[in-house]
């Protein structure tokens, strides 16, 4: 009888674990990632050891990966990345190497043979691709100057662990020109999927995305079965290769979805996907956190436990003071320079990963994959608190910084809006305020959900936003919060009240409403005009059949009549005609004398305000 | 080669596990199919149960058995009808089962018995009947919706009509499931386990409504601004619900919907988390749209010949039914409960197909060992064949209308109209006033207040009484209809003024010839342009006149005549006299 349409209680334990730590973490001010790893460890075998790592929890956690790179892909525009490239090729290399004749000699110093020596150096180079990236997304920073250079660093230094591990798996090398090939080879891959990427974000996907982007649903699944494509393609690039080429080699498929998102980064929709995505990486990224300590069993883990902790507190501050002097040698400037080194002291998740296939291809033992798991735990566990409170950091530290750095001679960043309009949905009603707001404002904004709206507004010269205003990253895209004036054609009860949420005080606001209860709510949260169409025209037509029903106003309703063909005519493009036709007499005296008084039989078409004194009747 | 071999085996730990590969095959497929649903404008299950099998040759070529992602699947479901109690409205629960539309449950009872009895007459055997009978009664609320939102935003009585005899539909599917997941249909059970199971259900339901009151939004509170606690804490909470659903020996979709129930809320608050469970639920629910799909065995191509023939006749059967038969049997029951002729066929011809919970339904059965596979492909073939039809019924409704008015196939307008229609015989040089919303309303009052005889035209049997209560003259009937307008004595009329903005209607009403002056209501320039050129005296244009006013008031605040403040009062002045104009005209 039992109902065999069950779920495993694996995920559950995972979920509640990490629910219950992250709750404890927010009410403690700490981190969730480091809740998340508590959890795993708590629950794995190391101590209660009540959850195993069960398909779908290793589904779900490789996913988080692939999300978190998909997610961090889509926000890097490469107009936007550009000026930082050479750069971030000039630190990345000399880092890895300095780092990995440091960690070597540690791994030396603690008594580890000479190929552990050099493995774990090779394990400790790289950064922690999800802390740094999840932090900054956190943080919101993963697209300041700091930020994009540590994302260039960590891609490099992923392209770097994929040929490690493409070596490390071809087991004992027989040769160097072995070692070389597959570097070739994997070099070559890499070339290729950016190459794909960048190509097919020219030509195919513009015309597929312009398609399908009004379609909240379809535009959302496409572009995660984008990803998956070339996630897909990644891991299973063998499948190409071997029969014809007659050669192995391994893509990783963070690789692979990065460069799907940078593919998608470059169209103009890519604002909203990454409120879409983000919720599912969030949930995903959970797992991958919890998951980082539930294989090891508490001996394998804790052997080499001394050790590790010597090592993560050696390799902390020489993380940081390589990549102190590297950004400083770049030019970067005294602040840039600190938060980017700040953000990169970790061990990454991939040092666990070589170390695993190390241990899998016989070159060290199981205690030593324990003893990486622990230094890139805690290494991480330090380095968040550090990234969390970098600002502060630096306030503190300043004086001490600049005296070490040169001069920061690097320009980048964007200019950001301030005390400019921005305009919720682009329709009939708003797009007779667009031109008044551009005399008078320097930049206008206007989001809107339509791409056809978006290219029409494009075309006559506005900045137009794609995407979602119930989307924060939208929100904080238009910087809703600095703008001097702001017009919402929503009639959406969660649109306004989100808006007035955002909007500064001194703002003017005006939106439109469907119902009177929601226009009264409105005006006490602090609207200066709420707009009610159906209201407004329903009165309109009432004047127009008292007109009608009384006896020789014919002349009076024609010429109603004609002014508002006229205003149907002119398809409202222009406010000049069409307000100033009804208005001649309205703007000066009827808006003077404010409306409700205004005998709006009488000026035809005139202020629609005037309807309060068809209804006095 | 040698390092082959090694790569292999290091491979397996570095690469991704075959439930990934299967995912994402499941995505690479559904792709393109559903760049098709986006061209043709249909709606996107049909194309995931067809992305499905496609996807299943696929991961047969990858040697990944269905079952592997049945898991996952899971998920989808448990979302799908999470997200489904999310969204219910309480009130709306309320009206609906207090108001008219119990029509809702009369039509699931009688197409569900038709449904039984001819499937046990064509010598399916009974248990399986069941099934047969659920999946044509139920209609899918996800395709429905999509179909008729623009009724439902030009608030057309089918819009609603439609959407509530869904809602009701899913209640009962929930039941359904419960009821079902005892394994009652197979005939071997009491009315013991059944009666513990929906004790259970009834259970899980209170609970649901105390988190609601008491822990979610403390919840809320403990999550501060992080939307990812938020959402962390609702599946968590979800993942409850469905392990006590699980441990009561009770469908986990029952326990899914008390989940939903329990975070029912206010969306504005949380917006990030509600935006993000409909990412995590789309993700979710297309992979289980898709292998159930996957989980087909194709007819012909990887079935024998009869087999495939027996299956398609079944799933023929199932499509004839809810194509034909639910359509037919939901026009009738809504005319015996007194819509006219054209809602009730315009509302059943856009709930023309087999549900989603219909799926889950039958895949819980399957699982359950209750029905065959034969029968469990042919459901879901006949609802990925009547969601595409559905759509295409929906498009052509009006054509088909037209067709079964001009064949004689439903009965005549004229019954109902006279007796429900109050006109005084005398009555000329009037006023006729299509609609009774809320422009409908304004003109009745302004009529009102100069004496003016006036006759108001609605077809929304649900405001009936409201309509005759509050002014002098009433038809209800639909303005399509020519009947209509001889009864509201158009010939002696001064004037017809039209409030609803649909197109057909405009058109209708300006073909008719009327000596009377025409004005009407439309939604674009476009159309209200073609309208005054056709005849009409004027054309309502709403929007035109809200962005006049806007304009006017955005060049007053630029140019500094008027400063904010002021012209909140103003306005806020305004709106004051206006509910108290509006309150008195509802004493």
């Amino acid at each position: 009888m039992a109902t065999e349409v069950a779920l495993t209680v694996d995920l559950a334990i995972i979920l509640f674990s990490a629910t219950l730590a992250g709750f404890v973490a927010k009410q403690t001010g700490q981190p969730t990632i480091i809740a998340y790893i508590l959890a795993g460890v708590v629950i794995g075998p190391a101590a209660l050891g009540i959850v195993e790592v069960s398909e779908l929890t290793e589904l779900l956690s490789e996913l988080g990966l692939a999300f978190l790179l998909f997610l961090l892909g889509i926000k890097m525009r490469l107009e936007e990345i550009r000026h930082v490239l050479s750069s971030i090729v000039k630190i990345s290399i000399p880092q890895m190497i300095a780092v990995f004749l440091v960690g070597a000699g540690i791994a030396f110093a603690l008594n580890f043979g000479l190929v552990e020596s050099v493995l774990i150096g090779l394990a400790v180079m790289y950064s922690s691709t999800a802390v740094v990236i999840k932090m900054l997304t956190d943080k919101d920073e993963a697209t300041s100057l700091h930020g994009k250079l540590d994302v260039g660093v960590l891609l490099v230094q992923d392209v770097v662990v994929v040929i490690i591990l493409a070596v490390l798996a071809a087991g004992q090398p027989d040769s160097l020109a072995e070692v070389a090939t597959t570097l070739a080879v994997v070099l070559v891959l890499v070339a290729l999927v950016t190459i794909a990427a960048l190509v097919s974000s020219r030509t195919v996907l513009p015309v597929v995305f312009r398609r399908i982007a009004d379609n909240e649903e379809i535009f959302f699944l496409v572009a995660i079965a984008w990803a998956f494509l070339f996630v897909f393609v990644s891991d299973n690039i063998n499948l190409f290769l071997e029969p014809l080429f007659g050669i192995t080699a391994y893509l990783s498929i963070e690789m692979g979805a990065f460069m799907a998102g940078v593919a998608i980064a470059q169209l103009p929709y890519s604002k909203e996907l990454q409120d879409r995505v983000n919720p599912l990486t969030d949930l995903f990224v959970m797992v991958f956190f919890v998951s980082v300590a539930i294989d090891l069993e508490a001996a394998q883990l804790f052997e080499y436990a001394p050790e590790a902790a010597i090592a993560a507190l050696v390799l902390m501050p020489v993380k940081f003071l390589i990549f102190f002097s590297l950004l400083d040698w770049q030019g970067f400037g005294s602040e840039t320079t600190f938060l980017g080194s700040i953000n990169m002291i970790q061990v990454s998740e991939f040092g666990i990963i070589v170390a695993a296939v190390a241990v899998e291809g016989g070159f060290i033992e199981p205690e030593i994959l324990g003893f990486m798991t622990l230094l890139a735990i805690f290494t991480m566990a330090v380095s968040v608190y550090l990234i969390e409170f970098s600002h502060q950091l630096f306030e503190r530290f300043e004086p001490t910084i600049t005296r070490f750095t040169s001069e920061g001679d690097f320009e980048g960043g964007k200019q950001e809006y301030r005390d400019h309009a921005v305009v919720v949905g682009y329709d009939e009603v708003t797009q007779n305020a667009l031109p008044l707001l551009a005399a008078h404002y320097d930049d206008v904004v206007v989001i809107d959900r339509t791409v056809e709206h978006i290219e029409t507004l494009e075309a006559e010269g506005y900045d137009a936003v794609y995407g979602d205003f119930r989307n924060a990253t939208i929100r904080k895209d238009v910087a809703v919060s600095k703008a001097d004036f702001v017009l919402s054609s929503s009639v959406d009860p969660a649109v306004n009240s989100v808006l007035l949420e955002s909007v500064d005080e001194e703002a003017t606001v005006l939106v439109e409403a469907e119902r009177l209860e929601d226009a009264r709510l409105l005006y006490e949260s602090g609207v200066h005009c709420v707009l009610m169409t159906p209201y407004l025209a329903a009165d309109r037509l009432g004047e127009y059949l008292e007109t009608y029903l009384k006896e020789g106003s014919d002349d009076e309703l024609e010429a109603a009549l004609e002014s508002d063909i006229e205003l149907l005519d002119s398809t409202g493009s222009f406010p000049g005609p069409g307000g100033g036709t009804g208005t001649g007499t309205g703007t000066g005296a009827g808006l003077g004398a404010g409306p409700g008084t205004d005998d709006s039989n009488g000026s035809g078409s005139g202020s629609g305000s005037g309807n309060g004194g068809g209804l006095d009747e | 080669m040698a390092v082959a071999v090694e790569v292999a085996v290091a491979m397996e730990v570095v690469s991704m596990s075959d439930l990934l590969t299967a995912v994402s095959i499941m995505f690479i497929v559904t792709g393109p199919f559903l760049l098709v649903a986006n061209r043709y404008d249909l709606p996107t299950v049909p194309f995931f149960i067809l992305a499905g099998i496609a996807a299943g040759f696929g991961l047969d070529a990858f040697g990944i058995a269905d079952e592997l992602t049945l898991e996952i699947a899971q998920y989808g479901i448990a979302l799908l009808v999470f997200s489904f109690g999310v969204g219910i409205d309480i009130s709306a629960v309320r009206s609906v089962i207090w108001d008219s539309e119990l029509a809702a449950l009369a039509q699931i009872f009688v197409v569900g018995s038709v449904g039984y009895a001819l499937s046990v007459a064509l010598g399916v055997t009974p248990s399986e009947g069941i099934y047969v009978g659920i999946a044509a009664a139920l209609s899918s609320t996800i395709v429905g919706r999509g179909l008729v939102q623009t009724d439902i935003q030009s608030r057309l009585v089918r819009g609603r009509l439609s959407n509530s005899i869904q809602f009701v539909q899913d209640l009962f599917a929930i039941l359904l499931v419960l009821i079902l997941g005892t394994g009652l249909g197979t005939g071997t059970v009491g009315a013991g386990p059944v009666a513990m199971a929906v004790g259970y259900g009834l259970a899980l339901i209170a609970a649901a409504f105390l988190v609601n009151r008491y822990l979610f939004d403390a919840i809320g509170r403990l999550a501060g601004d992080s939307d990812e606690l938020m959402i962390l804490g609702v599946v968590s909470l979800l993942a409850a619900f469905v392990g006590a659903a699980q441990s009561a020996d009770i469908s986990i979709i029952v326990g899914a919907f008390a989940a939903g129930l329990a975070i029912r809320h206010d969306p504005i608050e949380y917006l990030g988390l509600f935006n993000g469970l409909e990412s995590v639920r789309d993700f979710f629910v297309a992979i289980f749209f898709v292998t159930v799909g996957a989980l087909i065995t194709f007819p012909f191509v990887e079935a024998a010949w009869d087999e495939s023939v027996g299956k398609l006749l079944v799933a023929g059967g199932i499509v004839v039914l809810t194509a034909v038969v639910k359509p037919a049997i939901t026009t009738a029951v809504l005319l015996f409960r007194g819509y006219e002729r054209r809602t009730a066929t315009l509302t059943a011809l856009s709930i023309d197909q087999v549900s989603e919970f219909a799926l889950i339904i039958a895949i819980q059965a399957l699982l359950l060992g209750q029905i065959s596979e034969t029968l469990f492909d042919a459901i879901i073939l006949a609802a990925a064949v009547t969601m595409v039809t559905s759509s295409l019924s929906q498009r052509y409704d009006e054509q088909l209308y037209r067709a079964l008015v001009n064949r004689g196939l439903l009965p005549s307008a004229h019954g109902k109209i006279d007796a429900w229609s109050d006109v005084p015989d005398n009555l000329s040089d009037h006023v006729i006033i299509v609609g009774y919303g809320r422009q409908g309303k304004r003109l009745a009052q302004t009529c009102d207040d100069l004496d003016q005889p006036y006759v108001v035209v609605e077809n929304d049997p649900a405001r009936r009484e409201t309509v005759a209560a509050e002014s002098d003259a009433v038809v209800v009937g639909d303005a399509m209809e020519s009947y209509t307008w001889e009864k509201a004595n158009v010939e002696d009329a001064r004037i017809v003024l039209s409030t609803v903005a649909s197109k057909p209607v405009s058109r209708r009403l300006l073909s008719y010839n009327f000596d009377a002056d025409i004005v009407l209501r439309a939604t674009d320039q476009s159309e209200a342009r073609t309208l005054l050129e056709s005849g009409a005296l004027y054309v309502s244009v709403s929007e035109l006149l809200a962005g006049q006013q806007l304009a006017e008031h955005i060049e007053a605040l630029l140019e500094g005549d008027l400063t904010a403040a002021d012209l909140r009062e103003e306005r806020q002045a305004d709106l004051a006299l206006r509910a108290d104009v509006i309150q008195h005209h509802l004493q």
